[in-house]
């Protein structure tokens, strides 16, 4: 759940109240569209959510869909510090890419509504919405870039990154298709191997996802 | 389906003629579809609406709720119409052309010359079909899941291939629309055909890994 500081606590004054409401407007536009899909929600179901009058909506946002593109960039912030937390650089590059789907996983499973919104809704919301949900794609496949380490003096394409991204997502987008978040941690074997085999091959990333599914 | 509004698709004449009801009712419902296709390319799913169709394609709004329910459903068969074309067309290909891997060439060659050909139709297949609601959604996974024979037939080709996960060619194809749909998205469908050789190494690379994919992209698509 996206984080609602009590108002009592901050520092102070109405644009402190203000930002609360905000973030609240947001936090309701992803937990509707998880929900209801993006298709359906109205304005009066995030307003009603937040908890928020329609005034201060407008106050905030134009309409439903700036809402939404605010909305999905605190998501990916959101999902994007989780990962990045949950790597230890230290570690060798298939232990990190290991731990930050398996982040990426557990996020999903816990919060079926974020999962939906960031996977499926995103594609509903217009062409911006498209255009940041294959900008944050490509953020996560630059995490993936050091892979081209293991790649050993071969000429791997320059878009390898998005064809994994691209594989890892579609099956997501399937599960929650079927309205199976909760199952996503089963399937990471199977991601894991889809997020590997462009790198280092079927045989080691066979290996890599029968690791996974003994660990 | 670049035809201008006057030429290209028949349409009867005005008036009194003695054409069966059902004819022109074909070609009405013809017309809406491809109104759908036009206004959603230039709008967006949600700001398409019935007078937007019915003015594009030159019915009345009584003769748009005749053929139609409402304007998810002519979105829906517009979907469908090109879901079929598209799909008829790459198999065509495939088939004819021997074995795998040629045979995945074939058909990808095709898919990306024939989204090129027509950026809108590419746009709702890929793109556009996710704002029209869960079904529209369910509609998309169908339609890719059409094109597995493409993918599925690495598992004979692969050594060891047999052990892979269930879902690999749905990997491959997620790679695959992954890549398409970047170029759509930033409108470049016209660049689509260039990308024959990184689709083809998505599609090879889960089944025979990285080496021989490039070596098997090198032979088939210079």
């Amino acid at each position: 759940m996206i984080q609602i500081p009590d108002s009592s606590t901050l520092p102070g004054g109405p644009m402190a109240g203000s930002e609360t409401r905000r973030q609240a407007i947001l936090e309701g536009m992803v937990r509707v569209v998880g929900r209801k899909g993006y298709k359906a929600t109205s304005v009066a179901d995030v307003i009603e959510e937040a908890n928020v009058s329609r005034t201060t909506f407008y106050k905030h946002f134009e309409d439903k869909q700036e809402c939404f593109l605010a909305a999905y960039d605190l998501v990916v912030e959101r999902v994007l510090g989780e990962v990045i937390g949950s790597c230890d650089p230290g570690e060798p590059w298939l232990e990190r890419v290991r731990a930050g789907l398996a982040t990426v996983v557990e996020m999903f499973a816990l919060d079926p509504e974020l999962a939906r919104t960031a996977i499926v809704e995103v594609a509903a919301a217009g062409a911006d919405a498209r255009r940041r949900h294959w900008d944050a794609i490509t953020r996560v496949t630059e995490f993936l870039a050091d892979g081209e380490e293991l790649a050993e003096g071969r000429e791997l394409p320059a878009n390898i990154g998005l064809m994994a991204a691209g594989a890892v997502s579609g099956l997501i987008f399937d599960e929650l298709l079927t309205g199976r978040a909760e199952r996503l941690p089963e399937l990471l074997p199977d991601l894991l191997f889809a997020l590997l085999v462009p790198y280092i091959g079927p045989g080691a990333a066979t290996e890599e996802m029968r690791r996974a599914a003994a660990g | 389906m670049e035809r201008s509004r006057e030429g290209g698709r028949w349409r009867p004449p005005r008036g009194r003629h003695r054409l069966p009801p059902e004819v022109v009712a074909r070609s009405q419902r013809e017309r809406l579809l491809d109104a759908a296709v036009r206004v959603v390319a230039e709008k967006g799913y949600g700001a398409m609406t019935i007078g937007d169709l019915t003015r594009e394609a030159g019915v009345s709004r009584t003769t748009f709720y005749e053929l139609f329910e409402d304007r998810e459903q002519c979105f829906l068969s517009a979907y469908d119409n090109a879901v079929e074309a598209l799909v008829r067309r790459v198999t065509a290909a495939y088939e004819a052309a021997g074995e795998w891997p040629e045979r995945a060439a074939a058909g990808l060659a095709t898919l990306l010359e024939a989204l090129a050909e027509e950026p809108d139709l590419a746009r709702l297949s890929l793109v556009d079909i996710g704002a029209a609601g869960p079904a529209a959604q369910r509609r998309y996974r169908a339609a890719v899941q059409r094109l597995t024979p493409l993918f599925e037939e690495g598992r004979d080709y692969a050594v060891g291939g047999r052990a892979l996960p269930a879902n690999t060619s749905r990997m491959a194809i997620g790679g695959v629309t992954g890549l398409i749909s970047d170029e759509l998205v930033a409108g470049r469908a016209e660049r689509l055909p260039d990308l024959l050789s990184d689709v083809f190494f998505a599609t090879l690379v889960p089944y025979i890994g990285p080496d021989a994919a490039a070596r098997e992209v090198e032979r088939l698509t210079r």
